[in-house]
């Protein structure tokens, strides 16, 4: 398998780690500042490109990996399967309804294969927290703190045009994975606070089958703290807790200071690459396809919604 | 100087430890529990070695203070009584089950001039108090949005009875943060949006309580009161509170300073969390005595528990009409 990569930021490197413990060959990435630094960086065998559509025009790849800023997603992927490729997308799909269900439209009228990185379903601890029995659904709960992303070029992040938000850029990872594990959500009710680059907000949930739940997701920690991510399946016969901040399976402390490692042999970004490459191999289709993320999306922006209006807000009213 | 109290149903499931509190110190003549339920009482009296009272006016007319530890909708007529005698009350939270009931309460208290606190023992807990510091001395900046658990097991007895509880997991899980949160900040919930459901238990209250509010001056605030954690669960249930600021968050988990310990046998066979942190009821009765003793306020007012009634009261209008609900204190 060969793959070109659009975008060489954060995204694009946490891949990278992947696909080099993989037998997948980094063809090609493209950035419009050039990708040499990050090629370098890894020691890459790799062609450098400022134009993503030319990498698929002259790359002989098997699929684009899509790691770029979230409102570049539609044109990119259409120049993806204008060139006949596949397409494994960063999440989330896309920063607005209209353009994520165009970019599922692509796909599927060129019958490509697609599928978008909700790379929490691929996280060994959220695997296995949705498989231990704990009875029927009662309360949800997911928190994602985080300090603001400066990592985003020209400040992205805090573009809601561009990132769509906290919600769609933070939340949608809990906001998805929710979904995944106890279905679809009847309201949503949603709010913010904060400036763009300190935002904070969550939601709380009432899915369809009865259970509530809520997800909370914070732009606004300091820098010392690093990501923070906790969650507990409440059910009438059982409980799931999990605490990236009690999950500490490496530590070591210097004069300096110390740190925390969490070395797993596989870890969801690997093993969400793997489960899209073996796809791809067999031709069957992705875990995540662009209509399930079209979904998260919507969920997301149902709590963008009810944030900004005041009242709880029913995904099926957005986009209608 | 030495205090007589004596405790006005031990219907709660705090009494024991209240009884326990009360017998433990020096400035204190225990002098008895009354209670509605004669075996109730006298089993209580008998384990902590005090005298069960059947006639609850001849214990008023024996104390300086009381613990009123009935069921929600007795509060008023015990306090009722002890007013009459002119003995303070500590009574146990929620103040009552309806604004109206609290309010009726408060009125009652002005007019007798008694001492009258409410059982708010997160105010006592120290990680909390290191918290009301420092967000009083800025340390933080701004306070942008709170987020709380009150999680608990299903008590069950009278707290799933409608009449005796006023309600479920909202009436008995929400004012414990929402008190420490106002008394922290000094801003009041102004709006209230309640997922609640019974999903755990088949009882015939809600044991779901999930809350989001907005305070007076804009601050987000969420919490979870629900009755969600099982009786297998290492510990009885958490209360903790987190500050995201401008300049930093603060996380207080109240009861987070615990020994692991497992039982291989018995009864308590399994592993339990053993709180080894300062106990807040200490200092919850340690206030309650030195206010009977030297006739100052008590830390929580009836005037405050009345603001966190009234949330309850929101959130469940809340509930059931499916719109966030601005509290509402003058009715």
């Amino acid at each position: 398998m060969r793959v070109g990569i659009a975008g060489a930021g954060f995204t694009a490197r946490t891949h990278i780690e992947a696909y080099r413990e993989m037998d997948v060959e980094i063809a090609a990435i493209s950035s419009p500042s050039g990708p040499g630094e990050t090629i370098e960086e890894f020691d890459l065998d790799a062609e450098a490109y400022a134009d993503v559509a030319a990498m698929c025009e002259r790359e002989e790849v098997d699929f684009l990996d899509v790691c770029t800023p979230t409102h570049t997603h539609l044109p990119i992927v259409r120049t993806a399967v204008d060139s006949g490729l596949d397409v494994f997308l960063e999440k989330p799909i896309a920063e607005s309804l209209a353009g994520a269900r165009e970019l599922a439209a692509l796909v599927d009228d060129a019958d490509a294969t697609c599928m978008v990185g909700h790379v929490v379903r691929f996280m060994p601890a959220y695997r296995r927290a949705r498989a231990l029995a704990i009875g029927s659904p009662g309360v949800a709960r997911a928190r994602r703190l985080s300090p603001f992303p400066n990592w985003g070029s020209n400040g992205w992040f805090a573009d809601p045009e561009k990132s769509g938000g906290i919600f769609v850029d933070l939340a949608i990872h809990d906001l998805d994975y929710l979904r995944w594990c106890w279905g679809p959500v009847d309201r949503v009710f949603a709010r913010t606070s904060g400036e763009a680059e300190s935002a904070h907000g969550f939601a709380t949930l009432r899915f369809e089958n009865g259970a509530a739940g809520y997800v909370e997701a914070s732009w606004a920690q300091p820098s010392s703290r690093p990501l923070t991510s906790e969650l507990e399946l409440a059910g009438n016969d059982g409980l799931v807790e999990f605490s990236s901040a009690d999950d500490e399976p490496y530590v070591r402390w210097t004069e300096d200071g110390s740190t925390v490692e969490r070395p797993l042999a596989k870890d969801g970004y690997r093993r969400e690459l793997e489960h899209f490459v073996s796809r791809l191999e067999s031709g069957s289709e992705p875990a995540v396809d662009p209509e399930e993320a079209v979904e998260s999306l919507r969920l997301a922006l149902a709590a963008r919604r009810s944030a900004e209006r005041g009242e709880p807000v029913s995904p099926t009213e957005v986009g209608r | 100087m030495t205090v007589s109290v004596g405790i006005l149903s031990v219907a709660h499931v705090h009494a024991d430890e209240y009884a326990r509190l009360l017998a433990a110190r020096d400035d204190v003549e225990f002098a008895g529990i009354a209670d509605e339920d004669v075996d109730r009482g006298r089993e209580t009296a008998d384990r902590h070695g005090v005298d069960y009272v059947p006639d609850a006016d001849a214990l008023l007319d024996r104390i300086d203070g009381a613990l009123v530890c009935s069921t929600n909708a007795r509060h008023a007529e015990w306090i009722d009584r002890a007013a009459d005698a002119d003995v303070d009350v500590l009574c146990e939270k929620p103040l009552a089950p309806s604004v109206e009931a609290a309010r009726g309460i408060v009125d009652r208290w002005r007019d007798a001039g008694i001492g009258l606190g409410v059982a708010m023992p997160l105010r006592f807990s120290e990680p909390a108090r290191r918290a009301k510091a420092a967000l009083e001395s800025g340390e933080i900046g701004t306070v942008l949005s709170i987020s709380g658990t009150n999680r608990g097991r299903m008590p069950g007895g009278w707290f799933v009875e409608p009449d005796e509880a006023g309600g479920g997991a909202v009436m008995d899980h929400t004012v414990h943060v929402v008190d420490l949160v106002s008394h922290i900040i000094g801003e009041r919930v102004e709006e209230v949006y309640a997922e609640t459901g019974t999903r755990f238990h088949e009882i015939d209250v809600e044991d779901v309580n999930v809350l989001s509010m907005r305070l007076t001056d804009g601050t987000t605030f969420l919490l979870d009161g629900s009755w969600s954690k099982p009786d297998a669960w290492h510990t009885w249930g958490d209360a903790a509170v987190e500050f995201v600021g401008s300049e930093g968050t603060i996380a207080v988990d109240c009861f987070d300073r615990s020994l692991r310990h497992t039982k291989a046998s018995g009864e308590d066979e399994g592993v339990h969390s053993v709180f080894c942190g300062t106990d807040p009821n200490a200092g919850l009765i340690r206030d309650f005595v030195a206010s009977v003793a030297d006739g100052r306020e008590l830390a929580v007012a009836p005037t405050d528990a009345l603001e966190a009634v009234a949330v309850v009261e929101a959130a469940y209008e809340s509930a059931a009409t499916g719109q966030p609900v601005e509290v509402n204190r003058s009715s």
